[in-house]
């Protein structure tokens, strides 16, 4: 049969029928619709969160720490030919080693700060690891072989958003700092606090940027220096600048094998972003199937409905047979019908789920924004968390293809009726 | 002449609940080409069962079935549906047009579903609303339509691929007697001008004197022939 006729038969008794079949429509139309709200939202999640752990974690910085989760945390310390052999590795950058002081106290003549830790870096190195995040807001990195100077992150130089900094550049500041001290024998200790005075190089910009490396609230004094201070060649982690990174993981394997099994640990953040993503991957399958049962719904729905329309049309479909209609020509006309169901279920439903996504994600964003507001984890200058849903071609032209099939699997056991139906009892019909 | 339509030993049996009944126990006749047939019987002699076997509607248990030396026993039902579609025109008592088509789209229907192109396809449907004298009714629907007018759609339907042969089941029915007596005409005169070959299954003698041939079906039987009026012109 003409396939144009078929299509034009079946828009025809769709037409005729007009309230059932935009109820059965609307049933599709609902499966499509939260279908893609999900779908769309749950990208608009797993880009956010993508995205804000990128701008969290440098993806070209991997970080060596001591100990392993496996082994229990040891205290390995790092030494410079580590450092060095680090940098051969084919894809390292640049490797850097640094030193963290905890519970540090800054005094500028009556103003005071503390600072979680002071982290003792070669500022060189460092600067070349993360280019981007180390960006002064007065002064600069400080001069080759000066070791009395320091480095103020912006939340520490500002605490708690005063007007006023703790200190310019050129100040001096005192630093008090703890180390233990030998007395008598091993293992007799005690806690020293020491003094240091320190030229501020430069005040870095305010970054506001989640995650470990956000140094708006680090100080930094030079690696000599703290050396220095504690009498040592050691150091705490190693920071390591790769040149691409769809290297990261090859070369955390390398530098793996630099030492001895379960010693260290590196963090590496394509990684642990890969595993983020996979995990929202899953949940957003997740709740798309939920969405689907919706779809199976009006699936029976479908089914429903065009069984009750067969019978109704079973003379019809006898006077098609006599005059010549294959089987095939009868199960085609129904299928075309749930086609054009799921054609426009899908077409509505689509444009609707989009819709339905921008307001879901409009509430949503305004209830976890006023949640937000005080908690001890929403620094204020990180914007409110907004999950934007996000379009994808792929998702619309699944969800229709999706609703199609639908449509057409279960029109498919009365369309099979309707062609399997005897021509003679069909005539006979009443 | 030839036969297009000849039937061996054709036998038909139902299940009416647990009786089985007996409705063709073995009919054998020959339809030659441009012959108009008519079967008469009274009702339940087995007429309508035999006119669906003749047009391949309905399978007979047992005999053969030719139709323009197509052995219809052979067929499975995509071919059946084929020959139905391009060597057998029916025309029922009840009309039985699609209701939501047009007399146009009605009569070109089975064009349609032989897949001929469109605009050749309703050009030929016009030319044959017109050979049944309906020219101006061609949007029409069949419920704007009288019976009359309905029953040539039918017949312009029946006639639109140019079938071996036309299968009538009590054509007149359902009309008037002015009416029926047209439409009587109407075929008399497509069997005359186009040699278009016609069986007619009716109980009414009225319509069967018009026929070249008059077969007597009784109790799932051919009881006996005669020829009819319309036997002279041939």
């Amino acid at each position: 049969m003409r396939r144009k006729q078929i299509v034009a038969m079946a828009w025809e008794n769709m037409k005729l029928r007009r309230l059932r079949t935009s109820l059965t429509t609307l049933s599709v139309v609902i499966g499509i619709t939260a279908i893609i709200a999900l779908a769309s939202l749950g990208e608009g999640f797993r880009v956010t969160v993508t995205q804000r752990m990128e701008e969290g974690f440098e993806l070209n910085v991997l970080t060596v720490i001591p100990g392993s989760l496996f082994a229990g945390l040891s205290r390995e310390r790092f030494r410079d030919y580590q450092v060095q052999n680090i940098t051969k590795i084919d894809g390292v950058e640049v490797a850097t080693q640094v030193m963290q002081i905890g519970n540090v106290t800054l005094y500028n003549g009556e103003k005071k700060v503390k600072a979680f830790v002071a982290t003792a870096v070669n500022f060189t190195d460092f600067i070349k690891v993360f280019p981007d995040r180390f960006s002064f807001d007065a002064g600069g990195p400080p001069a080759q072989g000066r070791n009395d100077t320091i480095v103020i992150g912006y939340k520490v130089n500002y605490p708690n958003e005063t007007e006023t900094a703790f200190a310019k550049a050129g100040d001096n500041v005192t630093m008090s700092l703890s180390k233990t001290e030998q007395i008598l024998t091993p293992p007799f200790l005690r806690y020293v606090m020491e003094n240091h005075t320190f030229n501020v190089a430069g005040t870095l910009q305010k970054k506001g940027t989640p995650g470990l490396t956000n140094f708006d609230y680090w100080i930094f004094i030079p690696l000599e220096t703290a050396r220095n201070i504690y009498n040592t060649e050691e150091s705490d982690l190693i920071f390591v600048r790769v040149s691409n990174p769809d290297y990261s993981e090859r070369i955390a394997d390398s530098i793996e094998d630099l030492f001895p099994p379960f010693r260290i640990s590196i963090l590496v953040p394509l990684t642990f972003i890969r595993q983020v993503d996979y995990i929202i991957g899953l949940v957003q399958l997740f709740l798309t199937s939920i969405a689907s049962i919706s779809l199976l719904v009006a699936g029976i729905g479908i089914m429903n409905i065009m069984t009750v329309s067969v019978m109704e049309r079973t003379r019809e479909i006898g006077i098609m047979k006599a005059i010549g209609a294959k089987n095939l020509t009868i199960l085609t006309m129904f299928l075309t019908e749930a086609t054009l169901i799921g054609i426009l279920g899908g077409l509505i439903g689509v444009p609707t789920g989009y819709g339905l996504s921008y307001l879901l994600s409009f509430i949503v964003s305004r209830f976890i924004g006023g949640q937000q507001q005080d908690s001890v984890f929403q620094a204020p200058e990180t914007q409110r968390a907004m999950v934007y849903p996000i379009f994808s071609l792929w998702w619309a032209v699944g969800a229709i293809l999706f609703g199609i099939i639908v449509c057409v699997l279960f029109g498919l056991y009365p369309a099979r009726k309707a062609a399997k139906l005897d021509p003679v009892k069909a005539l006979r019909y009443e | 002449m030839t036969a297009v339509l000849e039937t061996r030993n054709v036998k038909r049996a139902y299940q009416m609940g647990k009786v089985t009944v007996s409705a063709l126990r073995g009919v054998s006749l020959k339809v030659e080409e441009s012959e108009f047939v008519a079967i008469l019987g009274p009702s339940g002699s087995g007429k309508s069962t035999l006119l669906h076997v003749l047009g391949g509607l309905d399978r007979p248990d047992e005999g053969d079935l030719l139709i323009d030396g197509i052995s219809l026993y052979a067929l499975n039902e995509n071919k059946l549906a084929d020959v139905r579609l391009h060597k057998i025109g029916f025309v029922f008592q009840f009309f039985n047009l699609l209701p939501r088509l047009t007399a146009l789209r009605n009569v070109e229907l089975p064009l349609t579903l032989a897949d001929v192109p469109e605009q050749e396809s309703i050009k030929k449907a016009k030319e044959m609303l017109e050979l049944v004298g309906l020219g101006d009714r061609i949007t029409h629907r069949p419920t704007e339509l009288s019976g009359g007018e309905q029953q040539r759609v039918a017949m312009a339907r029946a006639l639109i691929n140019d079938p071996k042969i036309v299968l009538a089941d009590e054509p007149t029915g359902n009309l008037d007697t002015t009416t029926g007596g047209e439409i009587v005409r109407l075929m008399q005169r497509l069997n005359e001008e186009k040699g278009q070959t016609f069986v007619v299954v009716t109980h009414d003698p009225s319509v069967a004197e018009n026929a070249d041939r008059i077969l007597f079906l009784k109790d799932g039987l051919i009881q006996g022939e005669k020829k009819g009026v319309g036997g002279a012109y041939h």
